[in-house]
């Protein structure tokens, strides 16, 4: 270091000897003269056929003992069934995390990590992927696995599970960013909520996915004439083409040829839509439409319109929206074309809520300039300068060029496209990116997508003269364990239900027994999936016949007191007393519907109905609307579990099960000492009774007195 | 000798000869120079294609923030986009008195509100409007960012510049014929930065802000962590600043930060890729020499004082439920550096990380859980990192729970050889790959040229890792993973008063 340090000081005062720098004028940027760029070697990629239909990329890189490759798989969520989006996403994760015919997904992990290497699989809108990376020295070995996941996926079941939670967590996730959300919404409504373009996974669909689905997916789409595998890396082509011949022989599996994707189908969505979140300060903006595909004659002028307009520091978005105006950080336009399908113009920007009507008028403002008076030629030839002198970067490392020629071929382009596409803005005229902009943007079809707290955007999106929808951001509940299906009331149903009702009541204790109860105490310890662990509530609750409900819980900051009769009723916590608001006083009442004592004599209440439409359930309604399905244990003929649904926390309306467990007599009746609450097919609370007093005299005015 | 052990023996052996083959064959690609004026500068040789990759590294960032002003070096960093005195502006002698005029007017705004309850509303708003057309008029000599305009016309990709606590970084990408125009513009806008559209570019600042961390969820929780973590220390804070302080931001600030910060002495750069080393000195002694010499800036000397109980921070949010845990550890100068790096990675490392297995695949009860061995920077004191994302259904509880069971077994049985072998084999690799990016290259050589004094570390730090054992591994775990020192924030949402079962707002978590 320090002698490097004297060298280079002698260096400079030999220099300044000669030259004093001082005297030497800077230039002005605009004066420096730049020799030729040299030219780049662009490399052939080598090119096979396998016997079996695997068409092979090939290039070789010895700079780093490293090996890539790539399989690109045709395929993609646009095949995934409307009922079952979703499936394409799992698939692609199984297809590494279930492991292989003889290795499980676990032993992969550490056989791989031991040795630095990758293999990962996944499935995109409209191509699948099966990627490997290793050091030189380990490729045979990541071949193997690289070629046992590809052709002999194990898909097991516990990876499907997990796949599963992980994507339920994640669409319980999807509104946690605003960014996120405006971006979503916005593909979705401009290609259609109900198109494979536009749908989205939601718990319903993925619960109707099972293995076979997963199996048959794979089995359609993942065949050797559908896979074109790239390989990049120290090595020999000769030798890895044989290496690859040789290892992917025994894949012969034949389909028919893959369908063409879906078209898209969109129709014209104008018009704001806000979707509300309180927790930001900003409204992030999405706006725009549908778009095109690169090989569109015109792409070349509408990409450098979208530059003009909002292309990075030097446009026109960016200057006024950020620079001038200080409205935002990042504000952007973009014709963003697909290969295969219409993309999304798309202009976007996030900004303090205030400045949100202002900001869009800004957009509507500048939309309007492009459509109606030419780009100065100084922006065109700003425009033009920068994709010509950055024109290199597209070259720039030996993967970009694998890369590009797989896209290329897979999507039908010619090998030359990105030439065209060079001589393409090279000859964009002011005329081309006007005429352009008149025939594909289309201000009267604008879709807007805003994100944020409407109460807090100044002035109010109505005033931009375009209709106001809002979005419901809400997740559609999950799918849970099976919904009662509706009681059948046929007398032949009510007959059954009745006489299975009556050999519940016996062996519960016999039906007098249960009439002869007048009031009921609870003593329980309640523990809930929410709680902190090892933190338990106690609880009592009081039932007087035929409907006054008392219930105390003992929490470690306070006591909760809840009291109804069934009309109304209050709740007392530390912070005081206060009438039970409806939705608390709904929940009670469906709590006294379902009082285990009377619910077993249902068949003596005018006002409900009994009757049984499945072997072994008796399902009990009445008139206010409240339903329970129970399950009868065969063998005791007491009620196994409850099965009802409920108004959640969320404010849906879900499905809940009780399980009762441990019967013992009290007061000459069995009761259940231990009761499971799921929901959703995982437990929600337990409750241990570890008291019950039946018929203590207890009266109406004991239980009403307020704390 | 036992099947694993023997390959980590053998494995270990070729890799030592892999490393020393790639230093000496990098060393001979790569030349280094510093000019009179302290600025230092690393080449490295890299002709695959005809580009170049820069990278400016400032050894300062928002640690050094002055209070009450921070946000000041990230203001800055804005500021080196605006341009000099011949780029950027119409008319610079007209334009450099309608800016020394805003400076006037707001200093006597400034007075007037400096008055408090006395101060005159009326003459506030006089001035205020005084203000707003002292900089309209500055504005109108502007020519809107040619700066970075200039560098995109010339065919550059890849700009930007980000600041950290630590440091404070600018890059992009030209072609190789172009690396003049590098040293014209890096050395110029760093030798007559001028301050223009200062108080339009606050707002800016503001609104990313708004977006990176007053809407983002996690964001706020992490600056909720750390200002927990830390009671004195600058990591106490996210690099954009307090919004109060950002929107008291004058230009003398940002002068002042540039002249005590911006020194050559504090700055490295950079060069990866098709360039001549010779030619990249005789350009570097053409723009950067007449950068004048300054002396070195003043180092942090805040020491946090030692953290002696275990400390909660709780944000109430809409979203789904995040926790973040951090527990102290030493500046990445500690002996036990590489062993933090070695927890990690048996941790929380890819699909075999103890966390990853146990809480993610089968418990089931993350969707995501991971771990960073230093945050939220390393030159002084910081914490190792922990975070989790429970899944449906789940809570940040039961996560904190099943967290801690594994960290008591980490402490308490030693890792196994199989396991840490992998971990050095990873590393190692993941060095490899990062070697064939030129910006990736001259960001690395830069970094590990500050903070160590030799971008010779980006190699010889993996024998470093390579000598850490199951030994140290338990050691520092038990010596760092210990609750008095450890600090824990979550989110939580609000929970509907009145439900059946539980009146509690559920996740408050309180410790017993």
């Amino acid at each position: 270091m320090r002698r490097t340090l004297t060298i280079a000081l002698l260096l400079a005062g030999t220099l300044r000897a000669q030259a004093p720098s001082a005297a030497v004028a800077i230039p002005s940027y605009k004066d420096l003269k730049y020799p030729q760029l040299k030219p780049i070697k662009i490399p052939d990629v080598a090119t096979f056929t396998l016997p079996n239909g695997i068409r092979l990329y090939l290039l070789e890189n010895h700079e780093l003992p490293l090996v890539r490759g790539s399989a690109l798989v045709r395929t993609g969520n646009l095949f995934d069934p409307a009922d079952k989006v979703g499936l394409a996403t799992m698939t692609g994760m199984v297809m590494r995390t279930g492991g292989t015919k003889d290795k499980s997904g676990d032993q992969l992990d550490v056989q791989l990590e031991n040795i630095a290497a990758s293999v990962e699989t996944g499935i995109d809108e409209s191509f699948g992927t099966a990627s490997f990376s290793c050091l030189k020295e380990n490729t045979d070995e990541v071949l193997g696995v690289f070629h046992d996941v590809l052709t002999t996926p194990g898909l097991r079941q516990d990876k499907i599970d997990l796949a599963k939670t992980e994507l339920r967590s994640s669409i319980s996730r999807r509104n946690d960013e605003p960014h996120a959300i405006a971006e979503r919404e916005f593909d979705s409504i401009v290609y259609g909520k109900d198109t494979p373009y536009g749908w989205q996974m939601e718990y319903a669909t993925l619960d109707r996915i099972a293995r076979p689905d997963v199996v048959q997916f794979y089995e359609r789409y993942f065949f050797p004439a559908n896979v074109m595998l790239a390989v990049i890396g120290d090595f020999s082509i000769t030798e890895m083409k044989a290496k690859l011949e040789n290892r992917f022989a025994d894949w012969t599996v034949k389909q028919p040829p893959v369908p063409p994707f879906p078209p898209v189908t969109a129709k014209p969505a104008p018009g704001i839509f806000v979707a509300t979140k309180t927790d930001v300060t900003q409204a992030f903006l999405t706006l725009g439409h549908l778009g095109g595909e690169l090989r569109d004659k015109d792409f070349p002028a509408l990409e450098e319109m979208a530059d003009i307009l909002g292309g990075g520091f030097h446009s026109r978005l960016f200057q006024r929206v950020r620079t001038q105006l200080g409205y935002a950080y990042d504000v952007s336009a973009a014709w963003a074309a697909n290969y295969d399908h219409p993309g999304l113009f798309e202009l976007s920007s996030s900004t303090k809520s205030a400045s949100a009507t202002a900001t869009i008028k800004v957009f509507q403002q500048e939309i309007e300039k492009i459509r109606t008076s030419e780009v100065a030629s100084e922006e065109l030839e700003s425009a033009k300068q920068r994709v010509a002198n950055s024109f290199v970067f597209n070259f720039d490392t030996l993967s970009k060029t694998l890369n590009r020629v797989l896209r290329y071929d897979y999507y039908g382009y010619p090998r030359d496209f990105i030439h065209q596409y060079q001589r393409g803005i090279e000859a964009v005229t002011r005329q081309d990116v006007m005429r352009a902009a008149r025939e594909r943007v289309n201000p009267k079809i604008l879709t807007v997508v805003a994100v944020g707290n409407p109460e807090e955007f100044g002035t109010p999106l109505a005033t931009l003269g375009l209709p106001v929808t809002s979005i419901d951001l809400t997740i559609p509940e999950p799918a849970s364990a099976p919904k009662p299906a509706p009681a059948k009331t046929d007398a032949a149903s009510i007959e059954r239900g009745k006489k299975l009702l009556e050999r519940v009541q016996q062996a519960a204790g016999g039906a007098d027994q249960l009439a002869a109860v007048k009031d009921v105490t609870e003593t329980l310890n309640l523990s809930m999936a929410t709680m902190a662990p090892g933190m338990k509530v106690t609880q009592t609750n009081i039932w007087v016949a035929p409907d006054q409900f008392r219930q105390e819980s003992q929490l470690p900051f306070g006591k909760i007191v809840v009291y109804s009769d069934g009309k109304s009723g209050w709740m007392s916590t530390p912070q005081g007393i206060r009438p039970l608001p409806p939705p608390q006083l709904q929940q009670v009442r469906e709590e006294l519907f379902r009082i285990y004592f009377s619910l077993l004599l249902s068949d003596r209440m005018a006002d409900r109905t009994v009757s049984s439409s499945e072997p072994g359930t008796i399902d009990i309604s009445d008139q206010a609307g409240n339903s329970v399905r129970l399950i009868i244990d065969g063998k005791t003929g007491l009620p196994a579990k409850e099965v009802y649904a409920s108004q959640q926390p969320t404010g849906q309306p879900g499905s809940m099960e009780e399980v009762f467990d441990e019967f013992e007599q009290a007061g000459g009746i069995k009761v259940p000492k231990k009761i499971t609450v799921n929901q959703a097919g995982k437990t929600f609370a337990e409750m241990t009774i570890t008291e019950y007093k039946i018929n203590s005299g207890i009266k109406n005015e004991d239980i009403s007195k307020k704390p | 000798m036992s099947r694993p052990a023997k390959l980590h023996l053998l494995f270990l052996l070729a890799s030592c000869l892999a490393a020393a083959q790639d230093l000496k064959e990098f060393e001979k690609r790569v030349t280094e120079f510093t000019l009179a004026n302290g600025l230092h500068f690393i080449v490295l040789e890299r002709h695959q294609a005809p580009v170049v990759s820069f990278h400016t590294y400032v050894n300062a960032g928002s640690v050094d923030d002055p209070e009450g002003k921070t946000g000041l070096a990230h203001m800055f960093e804005h500021m080196a986009f605006k341009g000099t005195e011949t780029i950027g502006t119409k008319n610079w002698p007209e334009e450099k008195k309608a800016l020394a005029a805003i400076e006037e007017v707001y200093d006597r705004l400034e007075q007037e509100q400096r008055k408090g309850p006395r101060a005159d509303p009326a003459k506030i708003a006089a001035i205020e409007e005084e203000l707003k057309a002292a900089i309209e008029k500055a504005n109108s000599y502007v020519i809107p960012n040619q700066f970075p305009t200039i560098i995109e016309e010339n065919g550059g990709v890849g700009m930007n510049a980000g600041t950290s606590l630590d440091s404070t970084e600018y890059f992009y990408n030209l072609p190789a014929n172009r690396v003049e125009l590098w040293f014209l513009l890096e050395s110029q806008r760093f030798l007559h930065p001028v301050f223009r559209e200062f108080y339009k570019e606050r707002d800016v600042v503001m609104e990313e802000r708004r977006m990176r961390l007053e809407s983002d969820p996690q964001q706020k929780l992490i600056q909720c962590l750390l200002s927990s973590a830390f009671e004195a220390h600058p990591y106490r804070r996210l690099s954009v600043g307090w919004a109060s302080d950002i929107q008291s931001l004058r230009v003398r600030d940002a002068e002042q930060f540039y002249k005590t910060y911006y020194v050559p002495a504090n700055i490295t750069i950079g060069i990866v890729g098709d360039v001549d080393p010779k030619q990249a000195r005789a350009l570097a002694d053409k723009y950067f020499t007449r950068l004048p010499a300054r002396p070195l800036p003043p180092i942090i000397h805040t020491v946090e004082p030692p953290q002696e109980g275990p400390r909660l921070a709780q944000i109430q949010s809409a979203s789904q439920p995040f926790e973040v845990i951090g527990y102290k550890r030493p500046d990445q100068y500690d002996k036990d550096d590489p062993v933090f790096d070695v927890v990690s990675s048996l941790l929380a490392g890819g699909r075999t990380g103890i966390i990853y297995k146990d809480m993610v695949r089968d418990k089931q009860i993350s969707l995501a859980a991971g771990a960073s061995a230093s945050f939220p920077a390393a030159k002084y004191p910081n914490l190792f990192l922990f975070y989790v994302f429970p899944s449906l259904g789940h809570t940040v509880q039961d996560n904190e729970q099943a967290l801690s069971q594994l960290l008591e077994q980490f402490k308490n049985e030693k890792v196994d050889a199989e396991s840490l072998a992998r971990v050095k084999t990873k590393t190692r690799a993941s060095l490899i790959h990062r070697l064939d990016s030129n910006s990736g290259l001259a960001e690395l050589l830069t970094s590990f040229y500050v903070n160590y004094g030799d971008w010779r570390k980006v190699f010889t730090s993996l024998d470093d890792v390579d000598k850490v054992t199951a030994d140290d591994v338990q050691r520092v775990a038990r010596k760092y993973f210990v609750s008095n020192t450890r600090t824990t924030a979550f989110d939580f949402q609000p929970q509907p008063v009145g439900e059946k079962h539980a009146q509690t707002p559920a996740q408050t978590g309180e410790k017993q």
